[in-house]
């Protein structure tokens, strides 16, 4: 008696027997949660719900780029505001000659789809919202704005800036929304060259680039090419700007290149963004 | 064997509470020496694989199935996943216990380190991007860093925790 109690104090060997049918109950529920999950997208419903609780985490992580932002905007002195206020009347002015270009180009462009008889709408409608912290979420990097299910932001609609394609809405909340940049692992867009030819399908590589995996070595493509949506998804609208190319490089299939593209639009904190609306 | 008081029980209980308050804001920080988010740190897998291993906040499979599912919540790709991981964490740690005798640090360390990595598997597994080839040099830095933070994190415990 004496010695079982002692062997029982050294703890040598895990006498605990394995709950095994609640481990089997568990191991199961986790898999149908998954699978209903995969299938009816429950997680960014329930995400939605309970942003209240991520709106704080959020001010946290944003908290000292905000103070920097209000600290630095404290310091502008007179002379740098009126020098800004200079050059923005400067732009204000050339671009106002340029929506006079544009108004006789969209009514010789109306004239010359009427008569090739091309219908296509290229109006572009969207909300427009703020960046507040391009930020990495668990290993994924994410953009995050202040806009959200409020202002009739929709998951998976097309994010663009004055610069091109940003990216896709990939989760609403109430009052924030979370962009899966281009640029990303998965992300896929359907491109065209700016010269109307090579359709193609560009990937993000994860690395800040856009890429064309394999790449028929016979197309003509050189550095600084320009590609732009193609619109074939029909979630992208057409005519966007992506990226150019900046590296052309033997892939390890003899025949096929890897192509590397860099996209215009580089999204940094407090920029602007417009989210598109989803076309039904 | 010595039972854990009422207090120390506390003491590991609200440990784990603020540990992963941390790791929840530090899951949604990038960290500013790594280009690639994919090479960050997995702070939830560092914090349970070491409360498992060291048997602190008494953990039972309905907790971390719970944890598990509230981690899916604000960072997960999946309702379950990370629930599915834990509890996974739970019978893998309980079946080599039961086999082989964990006492030293560098048991300790090297059943973290194998916990660590099957988390990692069972996450390839389980993620929504369909990856058929793991990253090995991506897996091995993301390793590195995982179980940098769970030294960290066993370090605190030892500190804030009475034995």
């Amino acid at each position: 008696m004496a010695q079982g109690k002692n062997s029982s104090n050294l703890k040598l060997f895990n006498r605990d027997t394995f709950p095994l049918f609640y481990f089997l109950i568990l191991f199961i529920l986790c898999l149908i949660i998954m699978g209903l999950d995969y299938r009816y997208k429950i997680s960014n419903e329930i995400k939605a719900e309970i942003s209240i609780i991520n709106t704080p985490i959020n001010f946290l992580i944003n908290l000292p780029a905000t103070l920097l932002l209000q600290v630095k905007s404290n310091f502008v002195t007179k002379a740098l505001l009126e020098e800004k206020i200079k050059m923005l009347e400067q732009n204000v002015y050339h671009l106002s000659i340029n929506i006079q270009e544009n108004k006789l180009l969209k009514s010789e462009n109306k004239l010359l789809r009427n008569k090739l008889k091309i219908h296509k709408d290229f109006n572009i409608v969207g909300v427009n919202a703020e960046i507040i912290l391009p930020n990495v979420k668990n290993g994924y990097r994410v953009i995050t704005i202040n806009k959200g299910i409020n202002d009739k932001i929709e998951n998976s609609a097309p994010v663009i800036n004055n610069n091109g394609l940003v990216g896709q809405i990939i989760n609403t909340t109430k009052e924030y929304s979370e962009i899966k940049p281009l640029t990303s692992i998965k992300f896929a867009v359907p491109a065209i060259k700016d010269s109307g030819k090579e359709n193609v399908i560009l990937y993000g590589n994860g690395n800040g680039e856009l890429e064309i995996p394999l790449f028929p070595e016979s197309s003509k493509l050189k550095v600084n090419d320009i590609f732009m949506t193609s619109g074939i998804d029909k979630i992208y609208p057409k005519g966007i700007n992506i990226g150019k190319v900046i590296a052309i490089e033997p892939s390890k299939f003899p025949k096929f290149n890897n192509i590397l593209i860099q996209p215009f639009s580089q999204p940094t904190s407090y920029s602007q963004i417009t989210v598109l609306k989803i076309k039904k | 064997m010595t039972k854990k008081t009422i207090i120390q029980k506390k003491q590991e209980s609200y440990l784990m509470a603020s540990l992963t308050s941390v790791s929840l804001i530090l899951s949604n920080v990038a960290l500013p020496w790594t280009e690639n988010p994919s090479s960050m740190p997995n702070y939830f897998i560092a914090l349970i694989v070491i409360f498992v291993v060291l048997k602190k906040a008494n953990m039972s499979l309905s907790k971390l199935f719970i944890i598990g599912l509230l981690v899916d919540l604000f960072i997960g790709q999946i309702l379950g996943q990370y629930a599915f991981i834990f509890i996974s964490i739970y019978a893998l740690n309980f079946l080599i216990v039961k086999i082989l005798t964990i006492k030293t640090e560098t048991q300790i360390l090297s059943l973290s380190s194998f916990l660590i990595l099957i988390s990692f598997f069972v996450l390839w597994a389980t993620s929504q991007s369909h990856d058929i080839i793991i990253p090995l040099g991506l897996l091995f830095h993301q390793f590195i860093l995982t179980l940098f933070i769970l030294l960290i994190i066993k370090f605190t415990i030892n500190t804030f925790t009475t034995k």
